[in-house]
């Protein structure tokens, strides 16, 4: 399991390989890319979004999502990158990649562990626009 | 006397124009703290902080009938767990107030 909330995220294909080896009993990868859109909840044109989280709670969150994973579904390893700080349009600000025997349990596992990241983990999101700005919460 | 530490994030951190603080308080509660010691020293933005954390009626603080203010929806920890509003405050405690998540 790794988890890293951080300005920078670490280069996709790297994290790949890296899941990769935590067994030789992974049989699928799943993976989940958030980015930034253009648009912003405002209508208008996003100029960047501004990412602050809790952190030590966050990582601590987020564990306990991946165990429950673990239980629930029976996956093999996981690992979530999430930025904090300034991003721009199209940059990537999560990367969550899931592991498993086989692809079920892998499709299973990446909704539920964006959905809980979305309404559990203790991370702020502030969208500038360029008709303003506003703390985006999510529904 | 007790110290703690009080932090804010997201758009309470804005709202306070400060990460973190600390207060010296005695004998006080949860709701001691956000009713009363923080809205003091943030007199500014005092009504808009209640308003923030609290459910208000009429710009009032609802209270629920044994005389407990009921919270929206923001998550208050306390050393990483979630205690009552009616939690003592003691010497060190590290209290981390959330707004409305919105990562991802």
């Amino acid at each position: 399991m790794k988890i890293k909330i951080s300005e920078r995220l670490d280069d996709l294909n790297s994290l790949l390989n890296e899941i990769k080896e935590a067994s030789n009993e992974i049989g699928a990868v799943t993976i989940f890319v958030g980015a930034v859109r253009g648009v912003g909840k405002d209508g208008g044109k996003v100029l960047r979004l501004e990412y602050e989280a809790y952190e030590e709670a966050a990582r601590e969150t987020l564990e306990k999502i991946i165990e429950d994973l673990k239980v629930k579904y029976g996956i093999i390893d996981a690992i979530v990158e999430h930025k904090v700080g300034s991003a721009g349009v199209g940059e990537d600000t999560v990367y969550a990649l899931v592991a498993s025997k086989h692809r079920e349990e892998g499709f299973k596992s990446i909704v539920e562990l964006i959905e809980r990241l979305k309404h559990e983990v203790p991370i702020w999101k502030k969208e500038v626009t360029d008709k303003g700005s506003q703390w985006v919460e999510n529904p | 006397m007790a110290k703690v530490k009080v932090k804010y994030f997201g758009r309470l951190r804005e709202l306070m124009g400060i990460k973190e603080e600390e207060y010296e308080v005695e004998d006080a509660t949860l709701a001691d703290l956000l009713l009363n010691h923080i809205p003091n020293r943030h007199s500014e933005v005092a009504d808009e902080w209640r308003q923030s954390i609290f459910i208000t009626i009429k710009g009032e603080v609802a209270v629920s009938r044994d005389g407990v203010p009921a919270l929206k929806n923001y998550f208050v920890l306390i050393g990483g767990r979630s205690p009552e509003i009616t939690y003592k405050l003691k010497d060190g405690d590290e209290v981390a107030i959330l707004p409305p998540v919105g990562g991802g």
